[in-house]
Protein backbone atom coordinates (compact mmCIF):
# COMPACT_ATOMS: atom_id res chain seq x y z
CA UNK A 1 0.00 0.00 0.00
CA UNK A 2 2.89 2.19 0.69
CA UNK A 3 4.86 1.89 -2.43
CA UNK A 4 1.35 2.30 -4.90
CA UNK A 5 0.43 5.68 -2.48
CA UNK A 6 4.20 6.42 -2.79
CA UNK A 7 3.91 6.16 -6.56
CA UNK A 8 0.63 7.90 -7.15
CA UNK A 9 2.31 10.74 -5.17
CA UNK A 10 5.01 10.71 -7.62
CA UNK A 11 3.15 10.88 -10.62
CA UNK A 12 1.14 13.94 -8.81
CA UNK A 13 3.99 15.92 -8.80
CA UNK A 14 4.95 15.38 -12.53
CA UNK A 15 3.32 16.61 -15.63
CA UNK A 16 5.16 14.34 -17.79
CA UNK A 17 5.32 10.61 -16.13
CA UNK A 18 1.01 9.98 -15.89
CA UNK A 19 -1.23 7.15 -15.62
CA UNK A 20 -1.68 7.47 -19.47
CA UNK A 21 2.21 7.74 -20.63
CA UNK A 22 2.72 5.25 -18.66
CA UNK A 23 0.11 3.32 -20.20
CA UNK A 24 1.95 4.22 -23.67
CA UNK A 25 5.14 2.53 -22.36
CA UNK A 26 3.82 -0.46 -20.98
CA UNK A 27 2.11 -1.30 -24.39
CA UNK A 28 5.41 -0.20 -25.83
CA UNK A 29 7.22 -2.76 -23.94
CA UNK A 30 4.56 -5.21 -24.78
CA UNK A 31 4.97 -4.77 -28.47
CA UNK A 32 8.58 -4.79 -28.29
CA UNK A 33 8.77 -7.59 -26.08
CA UNK A 34 6.24 -9.83 -28.30
CA UNK A 35 8.13 -8.76 -31.74
CA UNK A 36 11.68 -9.63 -30.20
CA UNK A 37 10.48 -13.27 -28.82
CA UNK A 38 8.91 -13.98 -31.85
CA UNK A 39 11.10 -12.93 -34.09
CA UNK A 40 13.86 -14.56 -32.16
CA UNK A 41 11.95 -17.80 -31.64
CA UNK A 42 11.21 -18.07 -35.31
CA UNK A 43 14.72 -17.21 -36.24
CA UNK A 44 16.01 -20.30 -34.24
CA UNK A 45 13.70 -22.53 -35.65
CA UNK A 46 14.59 -21.64 -39.01
CA UNK A 47 18.78 -21.44 -38.21
CA UNK A 48 18.94 -25.12 -37.19
CA UNK A 49 18.31 -26.43 -40.12
CA UNK A 50 19.84 -23.37 -41.92
CA UNK A 51 23.34 -23.83 -40.02
CA UNK A 52 22.87 -27.80 -40.88
CA UNK A 53 22.90 -27.10 -44.30
CA UNK A 54 25.13 -24.56 -44.42
CA UNK A 55 27.62 -27.06 -43.08
CA UNK A 56 26.89 -29.71 -45.83
CA UNK A 57 29.69 -30.47 -47.94
CA UNK A 58 27.02 -30.65 -51.04
CA UNK A 59 27.31 -27.24 -52.34
CA UNK A 60 24.21 -26.93 -53.84
CA UNK A 61 22.83 -27.13 -50.31
CA UNK A 62 25.50 -24.67 -48.36
CA UNK A 63 25.58 -21.67 -51.06
CA UNK A 64 22.03 -21.03 -51.10
CA UNK A 65 21.88 -21.06 -47.49
CA UNK A 66 25.47 -18.77 -47.65
CA UNK A 67 23.85 -16.19 -50.08
CA UNK A 68 20.93 -15.45 -48.00
CA UNK A 69 23.06 -14.70 -44.92
CA UNK A 70 25.60 -12.74 -46.53
CA UNK A 71 22.54 -10.45 -48.01
CA UNK A 72 20.85 -10.48 -45.20
CA UNK A 73 23.80 -9.72 -42.96
CA UNK A 74 25.39 -7.52 -45.34
CA UNK A 75 22.58 -4.92 -45.57
CA UNK A 76 21.22 -2.63 -42.96
CA UNK A 77 18.31 -4.10 -40.92
CA UNK A 78 16.24 -0.78 -41.49
CA UNK A 79 16.65 -0.78 -45.12
CA UNK A 80 15.17 -4.78 -44.73
CA UNK A 81 12.35 -3.64 -42.83
CA UNK A 82 12.16 -0.60 -45.45
CA UNK A 83 12.06 -3.38 -48.32
CA UNK A 84 9.35 -5.54 -46.96
CA UNK A 85 7.29 -3.38 -45.21
CA UNK A 86 6.76 -0.68 -48.02
CA UNK A 87 7.29 -3.07 -50.76
CA UNK A 88 4.50 -5.65 -49.82
CA UNK A 89 1.92 -3.70 -51.09
CA UNK A 90 3.39 -3.99 -54.77
CA UNK A 91 3.31 -8.12 -54.88
CA UNK A 92 0.58 -8.54 -57.09
CA UNK A 93 -3.06 -10.18 -55.28
CA UNK A 94 -1.44 -9.62 -52.13
CA UNK A 95 -4.27 -7.16 -51.34
CA UNK A 96 -6.73 -9.52 -52.09
CA UNK A 97 -4.89 -13.37 -50.21
CA UNK A 98 -5.73 -13.51 -46.88
CA UNK A 99 -2.58 -12.52 -45.33
CA UNK A 100 -3.45 -8.28 -46.00
CA UNK A 101 -5.17 -7.64 -42.96
CA UNK A 102 -1.79 -9.05 -41.24
CA UNK A 103 0.70 -7.79 -43.01
CA UNK A 104 -1.43 -3.75 -43.50
CA UNK A 105 -0.08 -3.53 -39.95
CA UNK A 106 3.11 -2.41 -39.21
CA UNK A 107 3.77 -5.57 -37.05
CA UNK A 108 4.11 -8.45 -39.34
CA UNK A 109 6.39 -7.05 -41.71
CA UNK A 110 8.68 -5.86 -38.78
CA UNK A 111 8.62 -9.25 -37.68
CA UNK A 112 9.34 -10.70 -40.89
CA UNK A 113 12.02 -8.73 -41.81
CA UNK A 114 13.36 -9.15 -37.81
CA UNK A 115 13.05 -12.95 -38.32
CA UNK A 116 14.96 -13.32 -41.11
CA UNK A 117 17.81 -11.17 -40.24
CA UNK A 118 18.47 -12.85 -36.71
CA UNK A 119 18.07 -16.02 -39.01
CA UNK A 120 20.75 -15.24 -40.85
CA UNK A 121 22.91 -14.43 -38.13
CA UNK A 122 21.75 -16.97 -36.14
CA UNK A 123 22.32 -19.53 -38.77
CA UNK A 124 26.33 -18.41 -39.47
CA UNK A 125 27.09 -18.15 -35.04
CA UNK A 126 25.50 -22.55 -35.38
CA UNK A 127 27.56 -22.87 -38.49
CA UNK A 128 30.99 -21.84 -36.54
CA UNK A 129 30.05 -23.75 -33.74
CA UNK A 130 28.51 -27.21 -35.59
CA UNK A 131 32.32 -26.75 -37.42
CA UNK A 132 34.51 -26.42 -34.44
CA UNK A 133 33.04 -29.87 -33.24
CA UNK A 134 35.68 -31.82 -32.24
CA UNK A 135 37.03 -34.34 -35.30
CA UNK A 136 37.92 -36.53 -32.37
CA UNK A 137 34.43 -36.44 -31.14
CA UNK A 138 32.61 -37.18 -34.93
CA UNK A 139 35.19 -40.04 -35.35
CA UNK A 140 34.06 -41.37 -32.12
CA UNK A 141 30.32 -40.86 -33.35
CA UNK A 142 31.68 -42.72 -36.33
CA UNK A 143 33.17 -45.73 -34.83
CA UNK A 144 30.23 -46.43 -32.26
CA UNK A 145 28.22 -46.62 -35.30
CA UNK A 146 26.16 -43.74 -35.35
CA UNK A 147 24.24 -42.84 -38.77
CA UNK A 148 25.04 -39.31 -39.92
CA UNK A 149 21.56 -38.52 -38.92
CA UNK A 150 22.02 -39.47 -35.27
CA UNK A 151 25.16 -37.97 -34.76
CA UNK A 152 24.23 -34.55 -35.87
CA UNK A 153 21.03 -35.01 -32.89
CA UNK A 154 23.03 -36.56 -30.46
CA UNK A 155 26.75 -35.26 -30.61
CA UNK A 156 26.81 -32.32 -32.93
CA UNK A 157 23.68 -30.50 -32.43
CA UNK A 158 24.14 -30.42 -28.23
CA UNK A 159 27.69 -29.52 -28.31
CA UNK A 160 27.26 -26.78 -30.57
CA UNK A 161 24.44 -25.26 -28.95
CA UNK A 162 26.32 -25.50 -25.98
CA UNK A 163 29.37 -23.16 -27.65
CA UNK A 164 26.85 -21.27 -29.55
CA UNK A 165 25.35 -20.26 -26.81
CA UNK A 166 27.21 -16.70 -25.17
CA UNK A 167 27.32 -16.03 -29.17
CA UNK A 168 23.55 -16.15 -29.30
CA UNK A 169 23.01 -14.18 -26.49
CA UNK A 170 24.91 -11.46 -27.76
CA UNK A 171 22.64 -11.76 -30.59
CA UNK A 172 19.27 -11.53 -28.33
CA UNK A 173 20.53 -8.66 -27.21
CA UNK A 174 21.43 -7.11 -30.44
CA UNK A 175 17.84 -7.85 -31.52
CA UNK A 176 16.34 -6.18 -28.53
CA UNK A 177 18.08 -3.13 -29.38
CA UNK A 178 17.77 -3.58 -33.21
CA UNK A 179 13.99 -3.73 -32.89
CA UNK A 180 13.75 0.33 -32.02
CA UNK A 181 14.12 0.63 -35.63
CA UNK A 182 10.59 -1.20 -35.62
CA UNK A 183 8.95 2.68 -34.78
CA UNK A 184 10.44 4.23 -37.74
CA UNK A 185 7.19 2.53 -39.28
CA UNK A 186 4.96 3.77 -37.16
CA UNK A 187 4.77 0.60 -34.80
CA UNK A 188 4.26 1.87 -31.27
CA UNK A 189 6.84 -0.19 -29.31
CA UNK A 190 8.99 1.13 -26.72
CA UNK A 191 10.81 3.08 -28.80
CA UNK A 192 7.67 4.62 -30.28
CA UNK A 193 5.99 5.43 -27.32
CA UNK A 194 9.05 7.20 -26.38
CA UNK A 195 9.09 9.03 -29.45
CA UNK A 196 5.59 10.13 -28.88
CA UNK A 197 5.97 11.29 -25.51
CA UNK A 198 8.81 13.56 -26.67
CA UNK A 199 6.89 14.52 -29.50
CA UNK A 200 3.76 15.88 -26.95
CA UNK A 201 5.78 17.41 -24.12
CA UNK A 202 9.17 18.44 -26.04
CA UNK A 203 10.50 16.59 -22.64
CA UNK A 204 13.39 14.69 -24.92
CA UNK A 205 15.68 13.91 -21.40
CA UNK A 206 12.40 12.24 -19.36
CA UNK A 207 11.18 10.17 -22.74
CA UNK A 208 14.20 9.18 -24.26
CA UNK A 209 16.39 8.24 -20.51
CA UNK A 210 12.99 6.32 -18.70
CA UNK A 211 13.23 4.34 -22.37
CA UNK A 212 16.96 3.87 -21.75
CA UNK A 213 16.64 2.73 -18.67
CA UNK A 214 13.41 0.10 -19.39
CA UNK A 215 15.98 -1.33 -21.74
CA UNK A 216 18.77 -1.71 -19.88
CA UNK A 217 16.49 -3.72 -17.25
CA UNK A 218 15.71 -5.94 -20.47
CA UNK A 219 19.22 -6.36 -21.34
CA UNK A 220 19.70 -7.05 -17.77
CA UNK A 221 17.52 -9.88 -17.54
CA UNK A 222 18.38 -11.46 -20.84
CA UNK A 223 22.13 -11.55 -19.95
CA UNK A 224 21.02 -12.92 -16.25
CA UNK A 225 19.28 -15.71 -18.44
CA UNK A 226 22.24 -16.79 -20.29
CA UNK A 227 24.32 -16.56 -17.19
CA UNK A 228 22.36 -18.95 -15.92
CA UNK A 229 21.95 -21.08 -18.72
CA UNK A 230 25.85 -21.53 -19.55
CA UNK A 231 26.11 -22.21 -16.06
CA UNK A 232 24.04 -25.17 -16.35
CA UNK A 233 25.05 -26.08 -19.99
CA UNK A 234 28.42 -25.47 -20.24
CA UNK A 235 29.17 -27.24 -16.86
CA UNK A 236 31.60 -29.62 -19.18
CA UNK A 237 33.78 -26.75 -19.71
CA UNK A 238 34.68 -25.82 -16.06
CA UNK A 239 37.74 -27.58 -14.28
CA UNK A 240 36.50 -29.49 -11.44
CA UNK B 1 39.12 -74.52 -42.16
CA UNK B 2 38.26 -73.47 -39.08
CA UNK B 3 35.09 -74.09 -37.60
CA UNK B 4 34.01 -70.86 -36.38
CA UNK B 5 34.18 -67.99 -38.23
CA UNK B 6 36.37 -64.89 -37.68
CA UNK B 7 35.07 -61.89 -35.83
CA UNK B 8 37.22 -60.08 -37.61
CA UNK B 9 39.53 -60.65 -41.68
CA UNK B 10 41.62 -58.14 -43.77
CA UNK B 11 42.51 -59.15 -46.96
CA UNK B 12 45.21 -57.08 -48.85
CA UNK B 13 44.20 -53.72 -47.55
CA UNK B 14 45.73 -51.06 -49.74
CA UNK B 15 45.64 -47.49 -49.37
CA UNK B 16 46.99 -44.06 -50.67
CA UNK B 17 46.94 -40.36 -49.58
CA UNK B 18 47.34 -38.07 -52.72
CA UNK B 19 50.82 -39.87 -54.16
CA UNK B 20 51.97 -41.39 -51.33
CA UNK B 21 51.08 -44.98 -50.79
CA UNK B 22 50.37 -45.83 -47.02
CA UNK B 23 49.16 -49.53 -46.91
CA UNK B 24 50.51 -51.66 -49.94
CA UNK B 25 48.52 -54.84 -49.37
CA UNK B 26 47.72 -56.02 -45.66
CA UNK B 27 46.20 -58.47 -44.41
CA UNK B 28 45.18 -60.04 -41.23
CA UNK B 29 43.24 -62.60 -39.11
CA UNK B 30 41.41 -61.87 -35.86
CA UNK B 31 40.07 -65.39 -34.45
CA UNK B 32 38.01 -65.35 -31.36
CA UNK B 33 40.52 -64.26 -28.81
CA UNK B 34 43.29 -63.73 -30.28
CA UNK B 35 45.28 -60.28 -29.50
CA UNK B 36 46.99 -58.94 -32.48
CA UNK B 37 49.82 -56.30 -32.26
CA UNK B 38 50.63 -54.12 -34.79
CA UNK B 39 54.13 -52.29 -33.94
CA UNK B 40 56.20 -50.55 -36.10
CA UNK B 41 57.57 -46.48 -36.64
CA UNK B 42 55.34 -43.94 -37.16
CA UNK B 43 54.47 -43.71 -40.45
CA UNK B 44 54.71 -47.43 -41.01
CA UNK B 45 50.65 -47.28 -41.60
CA UNK B 46 49.60 -48.87 -38.09
CA UNK B 47 47.26 -46.44 -37.36
CA UNK B 48 45.98 -46.15 -40.85
CA UNK B 49 45.53 -50.11 -41.27
CA UNK B 50 43.18 -49.96 -38.14
CA UNK B 51 41.48 -47.32 -38.86
CA UNK B 52 40.83 -48.87 -42.35
CA UNK B 53 39.26 -51.41 -40.30
CA UNK B 54 36.21 -49.73 -39.18
CA UNK B 55 36.23 -47.56 -42.23
CA UNK B 56 37.32 -44.40 -40.71
CA UNK B 57 39.63 -44.88 -43.42
CA UNK B 58 38.20 -46.11 -47.01
CA UNK B 59 40.64 -48.92 -48.18
CA UNK B 60 41.26 -48.26 -51.79
CA UNK B 61 41.73 -52.58 -52.52
CA UNK B 62 41.44 -54.79 -50.67
CA UNK B 63 38.40 -57.19 -48.63
CA UNK B 64 36.73 -57.17 -45.18
CA UNK B 65 34.88 -59.54 -43.89
CA UNK B 66 33.25 -60.23 -40.51
CA UNK B 67 32.15 -63.89 -39.62
CA UNK B 68 32.65 -64.05 -43.05
CA UNK B 69 30.88 -61.71 -43.78
CA UNK B 70 32.12 -59.41 -46.77
CA UNK B 71 31.66 -55.54 -46.82
CA UNK B 72 30.53 -54.24 -49.54
CA UNK B 73 32.24 -51.28 -51.71
CA UNK B 74 31.55 -49.61 -55.09
CA UNK B 75 33.38 -47.33 -57.09
CA UNK B 76 31.94 -43.57 -56.94
CA UNK B 77 33.51 -40.26 -58.48
CA UNK B 78 35.00 -39.33 -55.39
CA UNK B 79 36.76 -42.89 -55.26
CA UNK B 80 35.78 -46.34 -53.16
CA UNK B 81 32.84 -45.90 -50.97
CA UNK B 82 31.12 -48.89 -49.00
CA UNK B 83 28.00 -49.49 -51.01
CA UNK B 84 25.74 -50.03 -47.86
CA UNK B 85 25.95 -47.53 -45.16
CA UNK B 86 23.94 -49.66 -42.77
CA UNK B 87 26.26 -52.30 -43.39
CA UNK B 88 28.70 -50.35 -42.15
CA UNK B 89 26.89 -48.89 -38.89
CA UNK B 90 26.36 -52.58 -38.08
CA UNK B 91 29.52 -53.45 -38.64
CA UNK B 92 31.02 -50.89 -36.39
CA UNK B 93 28.42 -51.46 -34.03
CA UNK B 94 30.41 -54.56 -33.10
CA UNK B 95 33.72 -53.42 -33.52
CA UNK B 96 34.42 -50.64 -30.72
CA UNK B 97 37.26 -48.37 -31.12
CA UNK B 98 39.60 -46.64 -28.26
CA UNK B 99 41.36 -43.97 -29.58
CA UNK B 100 45.19 -42.38 -28.65
CA UNK B 101 43.08 -38.82 -27.93
CA UNK B 102 40.07 -40.64 -25.98
CA UNK B 103 38.06 -38.80 -27.75
CA UNK B 104 34.76 -38.72 -25.01
CA UNK B 105 31.97 -36.67 -25.84
CA UNK B 106 32.70 -33.64 -24.01
CA UNK B 107 29.41 -32.11 -23.39
CA UNK B 108 28.45 -35.59 -21.37
CA UNK B 109 29.84 -37.10 -18.14
CA UNK B 110 31.44 -40.14 -17.93
CA UNK B 111 28.26 -42.30 -17.21
CA UNK B 112 26.07 -40.92 -20.04
CA UNK B 113 29.53 -41.16 -22.92
CA UNK B 114 29.24 -44.97 -21.36
CA UNK B 115 25.41 -45.19 -22.02
CA UNK B 116 24.98 -43.22 -25.15
CA UNK B 117 25.25 -45.32 -27.98
CA UNK B 118 24.26 -48.96 -26.32
CA UNK B 119 20.95 -46.79 -25.94
CA UNK B 120 21.02 -44.50 -29.57
CA UNK B 121 22.56 -46.93 -31.34
CA UNK B 122 22.31 -50.70 -29.87
CA UNK B 123 18.76 -49.56 -28.51
CA UNK B 124 19.44 -51.13 -24.98
CA UNK B 125 16.72 -50.09 -22.47
CA UNK B 126 18.01 -46.43 -20.54
CA UNK B 127 18.26 -48.44 -17.04
CA UNK B 128 20.09 -51.85 -18.10
CA UNK B 129 22.60 -49.74 -19.79
CA UNK B 130 23.28 -48.11 -16.49
CA UNK B 131 23.74 -51.03 -14.80
CA UNK B 132 26.06 -52.45 -17.01
CA UNK B 133 28.02 -48.61 -16.84
CA UNK B 134 28.09 -49.00 -13.03
CA UNK B 135 29.33 -52.08 -13.24
CA UNK B 136 32.29 -51.58 -16.05
CA UNK B 137 32.81 -47.88 -14.50
CA UNK B 138 33.66 -50.58 -11.46
CA UNK B 139 35.83 -52.59 -13.34
CA UNK B 140 38.01 -49.58 -14.76
CA UNK B 141 37.97 -48.16 -10.58
CA UNK B 142 35.96 -44.94 -11.79
CA UNK B 143 32.53 -44.79 -10.08
CA UNK B 144 33.26 -41.94 -8.12
CA UNK B 145 34.03 -40.28 -11.43
CA UNK B 146 30.67 -41.17 -13.15
CA UNK B 147 28.91 -37.79 -13.30
CA UNK B 148 32.10 -36.03 -13.85
CA UNK B 149 33.15 -34.50 -17.22
CA UNK B 150 35.40 -35.71 -19.54
CA UNK B 151 37.62 -31.78 -19.11
CA UNK B 152 37.49 -32.79 -15.24
CA UNK B 153 39.43 -35.95 -15.66
CA UNK B 154 43.16 -37.09 -16.03
CA UNK B 155 44.43 -38.59 -18.95
CA UNK B 156 44.54 -41.87 -17.51
CA UNK B 157 41.18 -42.14 -16.24
CA UNK B 158 39.55 -40.55 -19.76
CA UNK B 159 41.19 -43.60 -21.21
CA UNK B 160 39.80 -45.59 -18.56
CA UNK B 161 36.36 -44.84 -19.12
CA UNK B 162 36.53 -44.72 -22.63
CA UNK B 163 37.14 -48.31 -22.70
CA UNK B 164 34.09 -48.41 -20.34
CA UNK B 165 32.27 -46.47 -23.25
CA UNK B 166 34.16 -49.43 -25.62
CA UNK B 167 33.18 -52.33 -23.64
CA UNK B 168 29.55 -51.23 -23.27
CA UNK B 169 28.77 -52.07 -26.69
CA UNK B 170 29.66 -55.62 -25.97
CA UNK B 171 32.07 -55.66 -28.79
CA UNK B 172 33.24 -58.45 -31.00
CA UNK B 173 36.34 -57.16 -31.69
CA UNK B 174 37.97 -54.21 -29.75
CA UNK B 175 40.25 -51.83 -31.59
CA UNK B 176 43.09 -49.79 -29.53
CA UNK B 177 44.65 -47.06 -31.18
CA UNK B 178 47.95 -46.29 -29.53
CA UNK B 179 45.62 -46.04 -25.97
CA UNK B 180 48.57 -45.26 -24.27
CA UNK B 181 50.77 -42.81 -26.53
CA UNK B 182 48.94 -39.34 -25.18
CA UNK B 183 49.18 -40.40 -21.52
CA UNK B 184 51.69 -39.21 -18.44
CA UNK B 185 54.22 -42.16 -18.18
CA UNK B 186 52.93 -42.58 -14.29
CA UNK B 187 49.29 -43.05 -15.98
CA UNK B 188 50.29 -45.76 -18.42
CA UNK B 189 50.13 -48.38 -16.16
CA UNK B 190 46.14 -48.19 -14.86
CA UNK B 191 44.94 -48.47 -19.22
CA UNK B 192 47.52 -51.22 -19.63
CA UNK B 193 46.57 -53.09 -16.18
CA UNK B 194 42.73 -52.80 -17.55
CA UNK B 195 43.75 -53.99 -21.07
CA UNK B 196 45.65 -56.65 -19.51
CA UNK B 197 42.61 -57.72 -17.99
CA UNK B 198 40.58 -57.71 -21.06
CA UNK B 199 43.32 -59.92 -22.25
CA UNK B 200 42.76 -62.44 -20.21
CA UNK B 201 39.04 -62.76 -20.07
CA UNK B 202 39.60 -63.71 -24.00
CA UNK B 203 38.28 -60.88 -25.44
CA UNK B 204 39.59 -60.64 -29.16
CA UNK B 205 41.89 -57.24 -29.41
CA UNK B 206 43.18 -55.43 -32.24
CA UNK B 207 46.15 -52.91 -30.53
CA UNK B 208 48.35 -50.68 -32.34
CA UNK B 209 50.73 -49.72 -29.41
CA UNK B 210 54.36 -48.53 -28.39
CA UNK B 211 54.36 -50.52 -25.10
CA UNK B 212 56.54 -53.81 -26.15
CA UNK B 213 56.38 -54.68 -22.63
CA UNK B 214 52.55 -55.23 -22.92
CA UNK B 215 52.94 -56.58 -26.50
CA UNK B 216 54.91 -59.36 -25.10
CA UNK B 217 52.97 -60.06 -22.61
CA UNK B 218 49.50 -60.66 -23.80
CA UNK B 219 49.77 -60.96 -27.85
CA UNK B 220 49.01 -63.80 -29.56
CA UNK B 221 50.48 -62.32 -33.09
CA UNK B 222 52.57 -59.12 -33.59
CA UNK B 223 52.76 -57.68 -36.92
CA UNK B 224 55.88 -55.73 -37.25
CA UNK B 225 55.06 -52.74 -40.20
CA UNK B 226 57.17 -51.11 -42.07
CA UNK B 227 56.28 -48.71 -44.93
CA UNK B 228 52.75 -50.06 -45.40
CA UNK B 229 53.86 -54.16 -45.26
CA UNK B 230 54.11 -56.83 -42.86
CA UNK B 231 57.59 -57.34 -42.20
CA UNK B 232 58.00 -59.61 -39.75
CA UNK B 233 55.20 -61.33 -37.76
CA UNK B 234 54.59 -64.33 -35.60
CA UNK B 235 53.89 -65.10 -31.88
CA UNK B 236 55.93 -62.51 -29.54
CA UNK B 237 58.19 -65.01 -28.54
CA UNK B 238 59.89 -65.16 -31.95
CA UNK B 239 59.29 -61.63 -33.31
CA UNK B 240 60.27 -59.67 -29.85
CA UNK B 241 62.84 -61.78 -28.67
CA UNK B 242 63.95 -63.15 -31.54
CA UNK B 243 63.51 -60.91 -34.41
CA UNK B 244 64.87 -62.19 -37.81
CA UNK B 245 64.33 -58.90 -39.79
CA UNK B 246 67.59 -56.26 -39.47
CA UNK B 247 65.25 -53.52 -39.10
CA UNK B 248 62.93 -55.18 -36.52
CA UNK B 249 66.60 -55.87 -34.57
CA UNK B 250 67.06 -52.12 -34.77
CA UNK B 251 63.33 -50.92 -33.79
CA UNK B 252 63.77 -53.09 -30.93
CA UNK B 253 67.19 -51.85 -29.92
CA UNK B 254 67.27 -49.83 -26.90
CA UNK B 255 67.67 -46.03 -28.19
CA UNK B 256 69.56 -44.70 -25.52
Amino acid sequence: MELTTWFTDLLDGNLIFTPQTLGYYWDGLVTTSQLVFLSLLAGLVLAVPLAIGRSSRHRWISLPIYAYTYVFRGTPLLIQLYIIYYGVVFVDGIQESIFWPLLREAFFPALIAFTLNTAAYTTEIFRGAIKATARGEIEAARAYGMSNALMMRRIVLPSAFRRALPAYGNEVIFMLHASAIASVVTLMDLTGAARFVYARFYAPFEAFLFVAAIYLCLTFAILYFFRFLEKRLLAHLRPA
Amino acid sequence: MAATPMPLEARNIKKRFGDTEVLKGLSLQAHKGDVITLIGASGSGKSTFLRCMNLLEQPDEGDLLMHGEEILFKQTRRGREPADWKQVVRMRAKLSMVFQSFNLWAHMTLLENIIEAPIHVLGKPRKEAIEQANALLERVGLTARANAYPAQMSGGQQQRGAIARALAMDPEVMLFDEPTSALDPELVGDVLKVMHGLADEGRTMVVVTHEMGFARDVSSQVIYLHQGLVEEAGPPQDVLTNPSSPRLKQFLAPKY
